[in-house]
């Protein structure tokens, strides 16, 4: 290998620096080949983790419903899986051929990293291949705990190609400080490229963010397959599907936020120009865009649980509760999209009276917004907890005191998250960001308790009902659609947020990008960037999930279906 | 069906146009690429500021801390109620003019840190050329006052000796070629952010003692990479020392500050 790092650096040095693309020039196309690679990517890492643990639900409690939505999340990772591959070749090849100079002083740094990926890569598919295709042979006793290890192993090596994948672009963002443009790429150790600042936190971040944007693909095709059924029985099984899916990507999504504050506090402290430039700088008004668009995932979130509620017998008792949470969203949302340190020319500057707005000004600061979050946060959990006690009526003698202290619970949380929202205004910024930390404790202290208590009062509860799976308007299962759309949106934004911030830089104060296409573009052009990529993986995604349906039938089977091969055999 | 297909259509269409609209209603910034500033011999006063301006929102930096109110003071709006930068600053040291200010603020900030603020500031001389340092002096009189920068104030670019870069003198080193380790230590603008006994800043790790840290190698390392290792309760100056002392001093230079910080036990 040090023999051919020279030659692949000689080469690198008579390479042309960019070429371009036809019509829609070089940098458009690596966007979008390298959007659609990870929109694809992030769904096939993130099903993998909620379908292990669908399967093992499926095992442990001995029903089969599970066993069977585990094996259809599967199946919709198989036909995914293949496009996963297709555009991680084009983003390759773009990069190769417009970009070559750059490609080579990556390849100079990490080709050996390169091939472990495409290795892991031979045991990922070959994994979810067993993993699938034996689902059916690997069925009872201890060939189902084999099989199950299968999905374990799926997610090990599917968590260890994205570390890799991160490495290379998190080197990007941040490389380590010793090295800069006089370094010669060869002379970079590997393990000094990849343990470089933003790696760790770009790991866990993505980890969690691929089951929430898995949880909203599988909530939008899940809606699509309920608004297609043909039976009742159909209607239900996907109506829960739906529900599971979106359970699951707005569970995830409370903890994400947590992790991007790892993330935004390490880019950070690695360059405090860069991280202003985030915030701040040229990049400000993003963040109201992603306050929007997080509004509308907790607005939609909450709605498709309030309107579920309907097919819940029990549940009208907490129906006049929704409108007080319906406001405390609205008024977070409000609070969270308030701009506060944005890039201002002097006319607007003199027009505010200042650097900030002198009465939005004080809304657009971390301590209100980190206590609007928080608060949308608890408004939403409250939402999922109503939901889990509509249809029961708890009878263990201490239920009473169980709620009240439930209650109080939520009160002291909420007091907690206020209280230090508004001391944040007296004291030092460097005390306030500390202040987040016991914000953000005394909610995720809240959630386990409360679930925890929660789990112990419904243990033999009356049962005011079954929930009348599939009995559900229409317009909850568009909302899931709205879900998967801004989801699969935000990341575009968020992607070119973490992308952006190295503005004129291929690799950030160490190789220069001196493309005509250097300039980052403003967030307009990105936006429609953004739909463009949203829009084909999406059209992609309803093909393949429609060739998939050709292929073979749906994993649900209708009980007269049942009965007749019963009958049969 | 087509009727339900045609109306999922509609939903994701319809969300992905709002979001693209909302996008495209907001203020448009573009991060562009900075670029070299060459100014000719008859440079009006408004083309002075024009560039600067320039100068002051992209490849300076100037916005990172200006104008947030926290960091640093606000230059293009009031401060407390001295109004904006070209108002105040032929008031700010007494005998100094607005111009002669602007350019210490520049090249030397650690001589006069307002009050209330703490001494941040890099010395922008080693990353601006010349003609973007007085460029951005005229953008900033320009913030309430008058511009008096003129062609003459800014050195020609065959008064700068071939291959100069900013705030290297052609090759003399810096503080005028002095190898006097204290000379060189105020000359280098250190002093705007390390303490050498009563004497500097608290932005940078205290030096007095610096030679029981670090031996004569830790030191050079520490003076040509400064991020490589930052040390413990600093984290958050990390990048604010310069990275281009090794080229602007000579040898001898360098090879003396380090001795001197190395027998500093």
């Amino acid at each position: 290998m040090t023999d051919a790092l020279p030659l692949l650096q000689a080469a690198a040095d008579s390479l042309p620096a960019y070429r371009d693309f036809p019509l829609i020039g070089s940098r458009a196309a690596v966007w979008i080949a390298a959007e659609i690679h990870l929109m694809f990517a992030a769904f096939v890492l993130g099903v993998p983790m909620f379908a292990v643990v669908t399967e093992l639900i499926g095992i442990v409690g001995k029903e089969q419903r599970y066993d069977r939505l585990s094996k259809e999340f599967t199946r919709l990772l198989l036909v995914a899986y293949s496009a996963t591959a297709i555009w991680g070749v084009v983003l390759t090849f773009g990069l190769a051929t417009l970009y070559p100079r750059f490609f080579a002083y990556l390849l100079a740094i990490f080709g050996p990293s390169t091939w472990v990926y495409a290795g892991l890569f031979f045991f990922e598919s070959f994994t979810l291949y067993l993993y699938y295709y034996g689902w059916d042979r690997w069925k009872h006793g201890r060939a189902k705990w084999g099989h199950w290890t299968l999905g374990v192993l799926l997610n090990v090596w599917g968590t260890i190609v994205m570390f890799i994948a991160n490495s290379w672009l998190t080197y990007m963002m941040s490389p380590p400080r010793d090295i800069g443009p006089e370094t010669a790429p060869a002379s970079i150790k590997l393990w000094h490229a990849i343990l470089n600042h933003t790696w760790m936190p770009i790991n866990v971040h993505r980890l969690i963010a691929n089951v929430v944007f898995g949880g909203a693909i599988v909530g939008a095709y899940a809606s699509y397959r309920f608004l297609a059924a043909r039976t009742d029985e159909e209607r239900a099984h996907y109506d829960w599907m739906g529900y599971v899916g979106n359970f699951i990507a707005i569970s995830a999504l409370i903890v994400l936020p947590f992790a991007g504050y790892w993330l935004g506090r390490e880019i950070y402290q690695y360059d405090q120009s860069m991280g202003i430039t985030m915030m701040g700088g040229f990049m400000s008004w993003l963040w109201v865009i992603q306050a929007f668009l997080i509004a509308v995932l907790f607005l939609a979130g909450n709605y498709y649980l309030w309107v579920g509620m309907g097919r819940i017998p029990g549940a009208e008792r907490f129906r006049p509760y929704t409108k007080w949470l319906l406001v405390v969203l609205v008024l977070g949302a409000i609070v969270w999209g308030t701009p506060h340190t944005m890039i201002a020319d002097s006319r607007e500057l003199t027009a505010m009276g200042g650097s900030h707005h002198p009465f939005l000004g004080a809304l657009g600061v971390m301590s209100a917004k980190n206590t609007a979050v928080n608060l949308m946060i608890l408004t939403t959990f409250l939402s999922f907890l109503m939901y889990r006690r509509a249809n029961i009526r708890p009878v263990v003698t201490w239920a009473r005191t169980g709620t009240r202290i439930q209650g109080a619970m939520f009160a002291l949380a909420a007091a907690i998250v206020l209280f230090y929202g508004i001391r944040g205004y007296f004291v030092d910024a460097i005390v306030r960001i500390g202040y987040s930390v016991y914000q953000v404790g005394a909610v995720l202290a809240c959630i386990v308790f409360v679930t925890a208590i929660d789990v112990m009062m419904a243990r033999g509860a009356q049962s005011l009902g079954a929930i009348q799976w599939g009995k559900m308007p229409a317009r909850s299962q568009y909302a899931l659609f709205i879900l998967a759309v801004t989801f699969t949106w935000l990341m575009g934004l968020m992607g070119f947020a973490r992308s952006g911030i190295r503005q004129h830089w291929h690799v950030w104060q160490v190789m220069q990008d001196t493309s005509q296409y250097a300039a980052t573009p403003a967030l307009g052009y990105a936006a429609i960037m953004i739909s463009v990529c949203v829009l084909i993986f999406l059209s992609l995604v309803a093909f393949i999930f429609w060739l998939g349906g050709l292929a073979e039938k749906s994993t649900f089977v209708p009980e007269q279906e049942k009965e007749a091969q019963r009958v049969g055999h | 069906m087509w009727a339900t297909n045609l109306k999922i259509v509609g939903v994701v269409l319809g969300t992905l146009a709002l979001y693209t609209l909302i996008a495209n209603k907001i203020p448009q910034v573009q991060s562009e690429v900075p670029r070299s500033l060459t100014l000719g011999a008859n440079v009006t006063p408004e083309q002075l500021a024009a560039a600067g301006d320039e100068v002051y929102r992209g490849i300076g930096g100037c916005t990172t801390c200006h104008g947030l109110g926290t960091r640093a003071p606000n230059l293009l709006t009031d401060e407390k109620g001295q109004g904006p930068i070209g108002a105040r600053c032929g008031r700010r040291e007494p005998g100094k003019s607005c111009k002669a200010y602007l350019h210490e603020a520049l090249a030397q900030p650690g001589a006069f840190v307002v009050p209330g603020y703490e001494p941040i500031m890099p010395d922008m001389t080693r990353t601006l050329s010349p003609q973007q340092i007085w460029a951005v002096i005229a953008f900033l009189e320009s913030q309430g006052g008058t511009v008096d920068v003129a062609a003459s104030d800014i050195p020609s670019d065959s008064q700068l000796s071939p291959g100069a870069s900013p705030g290297n003198q052609g090759g003399r080193g810096i503080a005028g070629g002095s190898t006097d380790p204290m000379t060189l230590f105020r000359g280098a603008g250190c002093v705007g952010c390390h303490k050498i006994d009563a004497e500097g800043g608290v932005v940078g790790p205290d030096l007095s003692h610096i030679g029981a840290r670090l031996t004569a190698a830790g030191v050079r390392e520490a003076i040509l990479f400064p991020d490589a290792t930052i040390t413990k309760g600093f984290e958050r100056f990390a990048g604010v020392m310069p990275k281009t002392f090794g080229d602007q001093m000579t040898a001898s230079q360098m090879e003396a500050l380090v001795r001197f910080l190395a027998a500093r036990k």
